[in-house]
C-alpha cells in the first residue's frame, strides 16, 4: 500500500475531528476522500501531508511513517491545499523556480518541468505576471504545477475543483488521470460527487471525524443495499442527510 | 445601484447605517478583547487601559500645572490664535488619518463589496464610512483630550466645557473627512487592482517623513538661534499667521473653543453653528457626489497589470555563491517579496531616511563636535551611532518579521522535506545579509568622515558587522517564538511581546557592548597594557556575547517551529 492509516485521531480538546481513521490506497489509484462540511476531511489531508501531528495513531506513505520521518515522506509527496495561499509578489514561473528549489530539483530539470507544467496549465503567456494578478483557478492552476514539479508518488489534494471553469476542470481531471496510470496514487477531497464518481477508483466517506464507508462505487451502493444509485444518493444515505428536514425548515422560513 | 432617492435621503440613510456599522465594530473590539475568553488577550486589554489611565494621571497632572502656573505667573495668551493653530495642525492629522482610513475601506477592506451587495444605495454605503471615520476621530480626540477638558471644567466650575469640545471635535473632522472620502474616490480610479497596500504604504511614509520634516523645521528645540519669529508668538510654539482666520473651519473652532473657555456661551454658540451648517451642507453634498464619483466607473476602469519580465539574462537564476538550493531559494524569495512589495520595501529603507533627516541636516554641527575629540576609540565609537540606529531599525524590521513574512503561504515550506532549523538558516541569511551590509557601509562612512586613526576604525567596523550579523540572527529567533502567520495586515506580522523583547535584548547587548569598549579604554589606562590589545579583547568578548545569546534565540525559535501545527 502506498498509503495507508491506522487508528489515525486528531483532536482539539475535547473536540475529536478525526476518530480512528484506518485507511489504506493502493498504487495507481484516484482515491476520492468524501465528506459534509466539518467531517474532518481537510484535518486528515494536513495529518496525511505532515502539516498537523495526530493526537495517536499513524500514517505512512510508502511506508514511511509521516510523523517519525517527515522530511523524507513528504519528499514523496505533492500537496494542493483547498485555498492555496501563494506569494503574491512572485510570477508563476518564479513561485514554481522557488518551489523546486524547497524540493531538491536539479535545476536544469526544474526549469524544463516548469516550461512543460507552464504549457499545460495554459500559463506560459502570463507565467512572468504576478500572482497577485491570477484568479483563483489560475492560483490553483500554478499550485497543481508547484505539486507535481517533484514528480511525487502520492498527490493530495483538498478540493482542487474549486474556482476552476469547467474546461479547466476536465483539463485538471485528465491530468489526475494520465499521473495515476503512470502507476503514481492521488488522494483528494471534493464536495462535488459528479466529478468522484466519474473519476474515483475507490472512495471514502467521513462524516463527525469518522470513517463511514470505503470501497469502489459498487461497494458503497452494496453498502446501502440499492444498486443503481448515484453516488449523491449513496453519500446522503450513508451520512444521514435529509431533505426533508432542509424542505421543512424552508416552509418555515416562509411562513 | 444608482440611487433615485431625493438629495439628502443618501446622507441621512449614510448616517443610519454609519452608526450601524459602528455598533458593529464596536461590538467586534468587545468580542476580541474583554469577551474573547482569551488570557493573553484579556491580559492585554487590561494593560492597554492601565496605559490609558497612567497617559490620562500624567495629562491632568500636567494641566493641572499649566493652571497653576497661570495663577501664579500671568500670562497674555492669545486663546483664539493658540486654539485654531491646535486645529489647523489636527488637520494635518486629520488629513493622512482619512486618507489612509479612505483608501483603507475602498481598496482594501473586504466587506464593502458585501454592503454593496446589499439593498442600500451607493450614496449610503459610502456616507457611512464617512460617519464611522468621524466617529472614529471624534473618540480618539476624547481619548485624548479628555482629562485635560475635565480638569478645565473643575477649575473653571463650569461642567458644560468638555461638552462644548466634545461637539467641536465632532463636527470637526466632517469637511476633512468628506473632502478626502470625495479624493480617495477619484484616486482609486488610477490605482491598478492589487496595489492598494502600495499606495497607503506611500501615504504612510510620506505621513511620517512630513511629520519629521514639519518638526525639524516647525519645533522651536531644533531651530537654528539665528531663526527670526513671528512677533508676538511665543518662543516655544511654531507659528502659523493664517490659522485664526474667520474664514478657515479651524478659525470657527478656534473662536468657539476661546468663546467656551473665556465663558461667553452665546458667541461660542454662533461659531459652533456656522462650523455645523458647514458640516451638514458638505457631508449631504458629498455623499451625493461620492456616489456619482462611483457610479462614473470606479477601480474597475483599471485592469490588473500586466508585467513584463526582464531578459532572461538579468533574472536572479536561483542561485547564490555557497548557499544550498534551498537555503539559495528561500534567500531570493525573501529578496523579491521584499524589494517587489513596498510596504516591504520601506520597512528598509525608512530608516535610511530618518537617518539623513536627523544627521543629515546637522551634519556640519555634528561633525565639528565629534572631531573636537580627535582620535582614537571613543571617535571611532562615536562614529558607530549613526550604523547603531540602522542596525536597531534593520534587525528589528527585517529580523523579527522574517519567520513571520511567509504569512499563510507558511505551508509551502512547511509542506517541503526540509528541517526547520535549515528555514532558520535562510531566514539569517536573507536578513544578515543586507542588515550587516548596510550598517558595514553606514559605519565605514561615518569612520572615513571622522577619521579616528585606521586601526580604530577598522576594528570599529568589523564589530558592527558582526553585532549586526549577530543581533539580526537574534532577532530571526525571536520572531520564530512570535512568530504570526495570519496577518493580511504587513503592520501586524511582528507580535508586539516580540518586539518588546527585541528591543529589550538590543538595548542589553548593545549596552553591555559600549560598557566593554568604554571599560578597555580605562582599564589601559589604570594598568598601561596596550590600549588596542585591551580594545581587541573587548570587541572578542562583546561579539562573542552577542553570537552566543543570538545562537540560543535561534534554538528557542526552532523548538517553537518544530512543535508548529499548520492548521
Amino acid at each position: 500500500m502506498v498509503l495507508s492509516t491506522r487508528l489515525l485521531t486528531k483532536r482539539y480538546g475535547s473536540l475529536t475531528a478525526v476518530e480512528d481513521l484506518d485507511l489504506e490506497v493502493g498504487a495507481g489509484e484516484l482515491f476520492g476522500f468524501l465528506g459534509p462540511n466539518g467531517a474532518g476531511k481537510t484535518t486528515t489531508i494536513k495529518m496525511l501531508v505532515g502539516l498537523l501531528r495526530p493526537t495517536s495513531g499513524n500514517a505512512r506513505v510508502a511506508g514511511i511513517d509521516i510523523a517519525a520521518e517527515p522530511e523524507a515522506a513528504k519528499a514523496l509527496i505533492g500537496y494542493v491545499p483547498d485555498a492555496a495561499t501563494l506569494y503574491d509578489k512572485l510570477s508563476a514561473r518564479e513561485f514554481l523556480e522557488f518551489s523546486g528549489d524547497l524540493y531538491h530539483v536539479e535545476r536544469r530539470l526544474r526549469d524544463r518541468r516548469i516550461t512543460a507544467l507552464l504549457k499545460l496549465f495554459d500559463l506560459q503567456e502570463r507565467g512572468d505576471d504576478f500572482l497577485s494578478g491570477y484568479s483563483r483557478g489560475m492560483r490553483q492552476k500554478v499550485s497543481l504545477a508547484a505539486a507535481l514539479l517533484h514528480d511525487p508518488q502520492v498527490l493530495f489534494l483538498d478540493e482542487p475543483t474549486v474556482g476552476l471553469d469547467p474546461q479547466s476542470a476536465r483539463q485538471m481531471k485528465d491530468i489526475l488521470q494520465d499521473f495515476c496510470r503512470e502507476g503514481k496514487t492521488v488522494f483528494f477531497s471534493t464536495h462535488i460527487l459528479e466529478i468522484a464518481e466519474r473519476m474515483c477508483t475507490r472512495l471514502a466517506i467521513i462524516n463527525h471525524g469518522r470513517l463511514v464507508a470505503m470501497g469502489t462505487l459498487q461497494d458503497l451502493r452494496h453498502m446501502v443495499g440499492q444498486d443503481g444509485q448515484t453516488l449523491e444518493q449513496v453519500f446522503l444515505e450513508l451520512t444521514g442527510s435529509r431533505e426533508e428536514d432542509v424542505s421543512a425548515v424552508l416552509r418555515g422560513l416562509e411562513s | 445601484m444608482a440611487s433615485k432617492a431625493k438629495p439628502g435621503a443618501g446622507a441621512l440613510e449614510g448616517l443610519a447605517l454609519g452608526l450601524l456599522l459602528w455598533r458593529v465594530q464596536l461590538q467586534m473590539f468587545i468580542n476580541q478583547t474583554i469577551r474573547s475568553r482569551q488570557a493573553g488577550r484579556i491580559a492585554g486589554t487590561i494593560a492597554g487601559a492601565a496605559v490609558i489611565l497612567l497617559a490620562w494621571s500624567w495629562e491632568g497632572f500636567i494641566t493641572w500645572l499649566g493652571v497653576q502656573a497661570t495663577h501664579r505667573v500671568p500670562l497674555r495668551v492669545d486663546a483664539i490664535h493658540v486654539l485654531s493653530l491646535a486645529f489647523l495642525a489636527y488637520t494635518g492629522v486629520l488629513v493622512f488619518s482619512s486618507l489612509v482610513f479612505s483608501l483603507n475601506a475602498l481598496l482594501l477592506n473586504p466587506d464593502l463589496d458585501m454592503l454593496l451587495a446589499a439593498p442600500r444605495s451607493v450614496e449610503s454605503v459610502l456616507a457611512s464610512r464617512m460617519v464611522v471615520q468621524v466617529l472614529r476621530l471624534f473618540l480618539l480626540s476624547l481619548l485624548f483630550t479628555a482629562p485635560a477638558l475635565l480638569l478645565l471644567a473643575i477649575v473653571n466650575g463650569n461642567p458644560l466645557i468638555p461638552l462644548a469640545f466634545a461637539m467641536l471635535f465632532l463636527l470637526y473632522p466632517v469637511f476633512v473627512v468628506v473632502i478626502i472620502s470625495l479624493m480617495s474616490l477619484l484616486l482609486v480610479r488610477i490605482i491598478p487592482v492589487g496595489r492598494g497596500r502600495e499606495v497607503l504604504t506611500l501615504f504612510g511614509v510620506a505621513l511620517a517623513i512630513g511629520i519629521n520634516l514639519a518638526n525639524f523645521l516647525l519645533n522651536p528645540a531644533l531651530r537654528d538661534p539665528s531663526f527670526t519669529r513671528h512677533p508676538g508668538v511665543a518662543s516655544s510654539l511654531p507659528d502659523i499667521p493664517a490659522a485664526s482666520s474667520s474664514w478657515l473651519p479651524s478659525g470657527w473652532a478656534g473662536r468657539s473653543g476661546a468663546a467656551v473657555l473665556g465663558g461667553d456661551w452665546l458667541l461660542a454658540g454662533q461659531w459652533v453653528l456656522v462650523l455645523l451648517a458647514a458640516s451638514v451642507a458638505i457631508f449631504a453634498a458629498g455623499s451625493v457626489l461620492s456616489g456619482r464619483l462611483y457610479m462614473a466607473g470606479w477601480i474597475q476602469a483599471v485592469p490588473p497589470r500586466r508585467r513584463h519580465a526582464a531578459p532572461r539574462v538579468r533574472r536572479l537564476k536561483g542561485a547564490v555563491p555557497l548557499l544550498s538550493p534551498v537555503l539559495a531559494a528561500v534567500v531570493i524569495k525573501d529578496w523579491r517579496m521584499r524589494t517587489r512589495d513596498l510596504a516591504q520595501l520601506v520597512r528598509f529603507v525608512m530608516p535610511v531616511v530618518f537617518i539623513f533627516i536627523i544627521f543629515g541636516l546637522r551634519f556640519p554641527r555634528v561633525l565639528s563636535a565629534v572631531r573636537g575629540l580627535g582620535g582614537g576609540p571613543p571617535a571611532a565609537m562615536i562614529g558607530l551611532i549613526p550604523a547603531w540606529i540602522l542596525l536597531f531599525s534593520l534587525s528589528i524590521s527585517l529580523g523579527l518579521s522574517a519567520v513571520s513574512l511567509e504569512g499563510k503561504s507558511f505551508w509551502v515550506y512547511a509542506a517541503s522535506p526540509n528541517s526547520t532549523l535549515r528555514f532558520l538558516q535562510a531566514k539569517c541569511w536573507s536578513t544578515a545579509l543586507p542588515t550587516a551590509s548596510v550598517v558595514a557601509l553606514a559605519a565605514l562612512a561615518a569612520e572615513i568622515i571622522i577619521r579616528p586613526g585606521w586601526l580604530w576604525a577598522v576594528t570599529a567596523v568589523l564589530l558592527a558587522i558582526a553585532e549586526a550579523a549577530a543581533v539580526t540572527t537574534l532577532m530571526v529567533g525571536i520572531g520564530a517564538v512570535f512568530a504570526r502567520f495570519d496577518w493580511t495586515d504587513a503592520r501586524r506580522m511582528m507580535h508586539p511581546v516580540g518586539v518588546f523583547i527585541g528591543m529589550g535584548l538590543f538595548s542589553i547587548i548593545s549596552g553591555v557592548s559600549a560598557l566593554l569598549l568604554v571599560i578597555s579604554i580605562a582599564l589601559a589606562a589604570v594598568t598601561r597594557f596596550p590600549l588596542f590589545t585591551t580594545w581587541l579583547a573587548a570587541l572578542t568578548i562583546a561579539v562573542g556575547g552577542a553570537i552566543a545569546v543570538a545562537a540560543l534565540g535561534i534554538l528557542f525559535g526552532n523548538q517553537h517551529l518544530r512543535g508548529l501545527e499548520v492548521g
